[in-house]
């Protein structure tokens, strides 16, 4: 819809008429973005439901006795985390609002009253963590260098059997674009070496038979990408129980 | 001993007859309609709330009983014209067709029902001008026959939504009453249909949830083994989205305190109970009290629920308010106790 003052709203809820970069738009004809949730989808409790992590979502009520004894939303103050609304978005499918809670809703600290209090014995903090999962594996929520340095972790150990060190560091300055001084490279490479800790090349351990054992993980870690997908083709990965 | 009028024949004059005859008392069993068995024979519900009991296991019990029974007279297609006081019961004149009768009777049992909302009263709901809004009632017989489908266009819908309270609770169509059956038939009605057809996505939109008592057993499952969805807020209007091909839901999200318009294949609309065309009638008729809902008002409603105040009239089922099956079986075999120590004496 048209608004006449623009100052009056939020700056992103505005959209504007560019033309050759410039904003031509004025006050008289911005258009706000509409708010109305307008589609739902049922996929996201399936999903949510299809792990034993989040097979209690479907109790809640809204009662909102879980947000009202959170310490992060009541005692941290941080408004913005609200398990029983998370539930509420996640039940109706609301995946655009959803959306906008990708990274807060990894705030929980774990606490666990909610799942204490529940009337309904819904485990609202497994709940919650299931529906940040989906938000992860959706891609809604910006990879950290946290899921990063997980991966390369797991690639580094899936090749010996045994961690190499040395080739996870330099993996890990790779994928952060990070460069750390010659220098200092050197001092640390000499330290590991006179401890008898630098396993790295032609010095890097091997784990016996660690081939054989290598192809069951990689075909099982290839199983578990495979049904945790969220929006693969076909009915969603576990399915309501 | 003049025989007890049973006025009505659905399941409180039905509960009354059957206990009538039980006892040996002759029965004189009056019904508007051509056939016994009251709304939920015309409508033909499908499971009844909250047991998943099929109505057939409930009525044809009911039906048989006092089909079976020779002490029981039964008079279809026939009202009552005219009721007057006599030395110990009622004069009372029963029109069949053109011809008017008149009898004697001991004792009047009224059992006279409720009729369903007339859903095109509330108008914004689209329902009979949308083919695919219907009523909760019709979607009954839909549900007894397995054959959920559009209307519109034959098709089996993708996403239903059920709208609590139409007619109830809204003083714009003069019925600020709870229907008490309207949440638990619909959550019922969603669970038949997630039974049946698990891809078919089941809304519910809801003021409040009122699955009283030990109902709330039905809610809870619902939403754990069968994926209802609750929506809280009430619809405002529907309207037709995506070319006419689909239905959109405007209303209110007040957990998310924001406007929402879903697109859905088929609502269903949870229509209130009001007294009927026969208990208003009977009403006027008798000079019964009646409440400022229009439903009959026992004398006192704790102490003797099935006792109208005049004597040998006796109220049973949802001609006093709105009731659920046993309730109104209960009340059939309360009135006709009363009825018959009445008639004795």
């Amino acid at each position: 819809m048209p608004i006449v003052e623009k100052s009056l709203v939020e700056v992103e809820r505005t959209e504007t008429l560019e033309v050759d970069g410039i904003d031509v738009s004025g006050d008289w004809n911005t258009f706000l973005k509409s708010r109305v949730s307008s589609d739902l989808d049922a996929r996201i409790l399936d999903w949510v439901k299809g792990e034993p992590q989040g097979e209690t979502i479907s109790r809640c009520w809204q009662c909102g006795t879980c947000t009202a004894g959170c310490c992060m939303h009541t005692d941290y103050g941080l408004t913005d985390f609200n398990p029983r609304y998370f539930i509420y978005l996640a039940q109706i499918g609301y995946e655009e609002e959803l959306r906008k809670y990708a990274t807060t809703i990894w705030r929980c600290v774990s606490c666990n009253k909610c799942v204490e209090r529940c009337p309904k014995g819904v485990k609202v903090e497994e709940v919650v963590h299931r529906i940040g999962s989906y938000l992860t594996a959706t891609g809604a929520a910006p990879e950290s260098p946290a899921d990063r340095f997980d991966r390369a972790y797991t690639k580094n150990l899936l090749r010996r059997g045994v961690l190499d060190e040395a080739e996870l560091f330099r993996e890990y300055e790779r994928l952060e674009g990070r460069k750390t001084p010659t220098r200092e490279l050197l001092r640390m490479a000499w330290t590991l070496l006179k401890s008898g800790r630098l396993h790295t090349g032609p010095l890097a351990h091997r784990t016996r038979g660690w081939s054989r054992m290598r192809s069951v993980l990689e075909a099982q870690l290839a199983e578990d990408d495979r049904a945790h997908a969220p929006r693969s083709r076909g009915p969603p990965a576990g399915g309501p129980r | 001993m003049n025989p007890i009028l049973v006025l009505g024949g659905g399941p409180a004059g039905l509960s009354a007859a059957g206990e009538l005859a039980a006892i040996g008392a002759p029965t004189l069993l009056v019904e508007r309609e051509s056939y016994l068995g009251g709304n939920p024979v015309r409508w033909q519900y499908s499971l009844l709330a909250p047991d998943l009991h099929p109505a057939e296991d409930v009525m044809g019990p009911l039906l048989r009983r006092v089909e079976g029974s020779a002490s029981i007279e039964r008079r279809l297609g026939t009202t009552l014209v005219s009721a007057e006081r006599s030395a110990k019961g009622y004069r009372v004149g029963l029109k069949n067709a053109d011809t008017v009768e008149t009898r004697e009777v001991s004792a009047v049992i009224l059992a006279t029902g409720f009729d369903h909302f007339d859903s095109r009263r509330k108008f914004e709901y689209g329902y009979g001008r949308y083919p695919d809004v219907l009523d909760f009632k019709e979607v009954e017989k839909m549900l007894h026959e397995d054959r959920i489908v559009r209307p519109s266009d034959g098709q089996p819908p993708k996403r239903i939504a059920w709208i609590l309270c139409v007619g109830s609770r809204d003083v714009q169509v003069g019925n600020p009453w709870c229907c008490r059956m309207g949440c638990v038939v619909s959550i019922k009605q969603a669970v038949e249909v997630r039974q049946k057809h698990p891809e078919i996505d089941a809304y519910v939109y809801y003021m409040d949830i009122r699955t009283y008592g030990l109902w709330e057993d039905l809610y809870w499952k619902s939403m754990q083994d069968h994926g209802v969805k609750f929506i809280r807020g009430r619809i405002g209007q529907v309207t037709l989205a995506e070319g006419g091909s689909r239905l959109l839901a405007t209303g209110e999200d007040t957990i998310l305190s924001r406007p929402t318009e879903v697109p859905f294949d088929m609502i269903i609309l949870a229509s209130g109970m009001e007294p009927s065309a026969g208990t208003r009638d009977v009403a006027s008729l008798f000079g019964l009290p009646v409440g400022p809902e229009g439903f009959l008002t026992p004398r006192e409603s704790d102490l003797n629920p099935v006792d109208s105040g005049i004597p040998g009239l006796f109220l049973a089922g949802a001609a006093t308010g709105p009731k659920a099956i046993p309730d109104a079986v209960t009340e059939g075999m309360g009135a006709a106790l009363r009825a018959y120590q009445y008639a004795r004496d």
